[in-house]
């Protein structure tokens, strides 16, 4: 793989030849405006307020996509299923509590449900990616690790088929969903209304994301987890815990998809194959920009959700799925490693 | 003296015969129950339509594992998109005979010819696919088979006139007949097709230059195989024999959803199958296939408040055997053989 110059070019002259390096980006970012100001005539400020939602939550799932393969080395087929789990575990939580709350009357306590359900959501996402880890994962880790990353997706793959057809044989094919989180008039913003849950929705997706951020650069854990992504064998010698902090990412992970999957459950129902579709936004996301790169995933979920909106408005919904897909695989082709590169270990070799 | 003679001669003409099923990639023993299988459903408990229909179904999985194994098993690259290949060769295959004059396309010819179109399709298809996938490895190119995949299943959804969408299509059948039996013999003769084809490529010189690019491009680059020739070629073939199951699927079933037939979780069963049976066999899926469906039936009809429960079990089984025994069934029954021998050598 090409590795980044070091010497970066200061004068005006050279700038095109930085451009020139950095082809993939400033097409993609080029595509990106015109496509943004194009559905902005289109579509207005619902439109625009749309991308930000659903980027946000794109990004949160693919930056657990992007942590578990920088870290682990694992291509996460059952993150769509730790959103469907947040969804089913946002639902049983919020509905009895919101009728216990509303019998109340208090409105701040009405107020604090949804959150409620959602934090209880990342609680068990990170239960159960700690379960996951300590059964699946780590008796293959230890057994060999050769063929890792194959083994470890061919893995994912089998629990989510677990974990879909055991929700489905525990709970029934049928949908569960809420109409909406907060009873609350939409709020006016640039002409446009808009609803409050999803305002909630892409305020949580930033928060989550911002304290994820500050979590992996500020505390001395965080930068264990990036020492283990960039050099796992180097992060061994200094002495960090390579099996707590494997365990520990996977957790985070699950938790981050099961948020949220909690924090959308007024637009995706609670059912046993709701995570499908997240599944294939945030792979599109991750492949886009590159497996493992973190920092590119957050920016990378806008981008997809552009694509997507933008499909929408001027091909019509059905294309949804098959727009996107098209332009992954150009991507796949034209830039296998994502276009700003992933500078992960092992994705190569395997 | 005569005696033998003739013993020798008996002797030289059962060897023959095993050095002809060898060659043809059948043990005598497998070859045996290959012969039982066959003739099963002439026979009472066995012949009661709902069994046939089990049969059938054991077939069609056993012979998805054999063309789903000889990419997975040999050139190291899990076809993600496997089942939208065989989904392609069922729609197709179903156009094309298609009489429905409501629809855009309306040839109407016969299913015994159109199945090959359909296979031709989808080996077309898979041509792409593999030169798609020429660059990529391991996870990338399982990645750009399933994005394949999508996008194909997607069209499908979306191409109304010729398919009719999420409203599924009904192509008609092989035969107009009210019996299972029929088909169960096209699909029999289909998987030893399919099963002894391969066999005779992954036999030849063609079979070790797919396992070297398996085991390491590079090295396999270096001592002269083309991988780009090879690696295409495994596909095409692959997805020829999805494209043509998939003409069975159509014309056997009668109705075609692009859910049901294209979706990813249908390329995980077959992928199951494949990985319990053993990696890099082929035959290893033929035979967890047959026990496997009956299993499943079977606890599909005494167990009728538990929906589902038989995908669960799949999902558990294949993760248990890749965690533990990532051999399968075909490496338990290879070491399983060489203890018997060792244990006859001894005595």
């Amino acid at each position: 793989m090409a590795t980044k110059t070091s010497e970066r070019p200061k004068t005006s002259v050279d700038l095109i030849t930085r451009l020139k390096d950095n082809l993939p980006v400033v097409l993609v970012s080029i595509f990106s405006v015109i496509l943004f100001i194009l559905i902005g005539i289109k579509g207005g400020a619902p439109q625009i307020f749309n991308i930000i939602v659903t980027g946000g939550m794109w990004a949160l799932l693919a930056t657990g996509l992007a942590l578990v393969f920088g870290v682990m080395n694992i291509p996460h087929f059952a993150h769509g299923e730790s959103f469907m789990v947040g969804a089913y575990v946002a639902y049983f939580v919020f509905t009895p509590l919101n009728q216990f709350f509303l019998s109340t009357g208090s409105k701040l306590l009405i107020y604090s449900g949804p959150f409620i359900a959602i934090i209880a959501a990342g609680l068990v996402g990170s239960v159960l990616g700690i379960i996951i880890e300590k059964l699946v994962f780590a008796p293959l880790r230890h057994r060999t690790k050769e063929g890792w990353i194959m083994n470890a997706f061919l893995l994912t793959v089998g629990l989510s088929f677990i974990l879909t057809n055991g929700t489905n044989l525990i709970l029934g094919p049928n949908f569960r969903g809420i109409p909406r989180y907060f009873d609350v008039k939409p709020v006016e913003i640039m002409g446009a209304f808009i609803a409050v849950d999803r305002i909630v929705a892409a305020g949580i997706a930033i928060v989550t994301i911002a304290i994820l951020w500050f979590f992996l650069r500020r505390t001395k854990t965080g930068r264990a987890i990036r020492a283990v992504s960039q050099d796992e064998t180097g992060a061994q010698l200094v002495g960090i815990d390579l099996d707590f902090i494997q365990t520990l990412t996977f957790s985070l992970a699950t938790a981050m998809a099961a948020i949220s999957g909690a924090s959308l459950l007024f637009m995706f129902q609670a059912y046993p194959t709701v995570g499908v579709t997240p599944l294939y936004f945030s792979w599109y996301v991750v492949m886009l920009v590159g497996l493992g790169n973190i920092a590119g995933a957050i920016v990378g979920g806008f981008i997809v959700a552009l694509l997507q909106s933008g499909t929408q408005l001027f091909i019509g919904l059905s294309w949804q799925s098959v727009v996107p897909t098209v332009v992954m695989i150009l991507v796949l082709i034209l830039a296998p490693s994502g276009i700003f590169g992933s500078e992960v270990k092992g994705i190569q070799e395997q | 003296m005569n005696s033998t003679a003739t013993y020798e001669e008996n002797k030289t003409v059962w060897q023959r015969i095993v050095s002809f099923l060898n060659r043809l990639g059948f043990s005598p023993l497998g070859f045996g129950l290959l012969i039982l299988v066959a003739v099963m459903p002439n026979f009472y408990p066995f012949s009661q339509e709902y069994v046939i229909r089990w049969l059938i179904m054991g077939a069609f999985l056993a012979a998805q594992s054999v063309a789903f194994d000889f990419t997975a098993g040999y050139i190291n690259i899990v076809n993600f998109g496997f089942a939208a290949l065989l989904g392609l060769g069922a729609y197709t295959s179903g156009i094309f005979a298609n009489t429905t004059p409501f629809l855009l396309f309306a040839p109407g010819l016969s299913p015994w010819l159109t199945i090959w179109i359909g296979a031709l399709m989808a080996g077309l298809v898979g041509f792409i696919l593999g030169i798609l996938t020429l660059r990529l490895r391991g996870i990338f190119a399982a990645v750009m088979a399933w994005f394949v995949g999508i996008a194909l299943m997607g069209l499908v959804n979306n191409l109304t006139d010729l398919t009719r969408g999420p409203l599924g299509m009904n192509p008609v059948k092989f035969i107009e007949t009210p019996n299972n039996l029929p088909y169960f013999y096209i699909i029999l003769a289909m998987m030893v097709l399919i099963y002894v084809t391969l066999k005779l490529v992954v036999g030849s010189n063609i079979g070790l230059a797919f396992k070297a690019i398996g085991q390491n491009p590079d090295a396999a680059r270096a001592s002269g195989i083309n991988p780009t020739k090879y690696l295409v070629f495994n596909f095409t073939l692959s997805a020829f024999f999805a494209g043509l199951l998939g003409g069975f699927y159509a014309h056997f079933f009668g109705s075609l959803t692009p859910s049901t037939l294209m979706h990813t979780s249908k390329t995980v069963e077959v992928l199951a199958i494949a990985y319990i049976g053993g990696r890099g066999s082929l035959w290893g899926g033929i035979t967890i296939a047959f026990p496997f469906v009956f299993f499943i039936e079977f606890l599909r009809s005494n167990l009728s408040s538990l929906p589902g429960l038989h995908l669960v079990i799949y999902g558990v089984l294949m993760v248990l055997i890749m965690i533990y025994y990532p051999a399968g069934f075909s490496g338990f029954y290879f070491w399983a053989a060489a203890k018997v021998k060792a244990l006859f050598k001894k005595s």
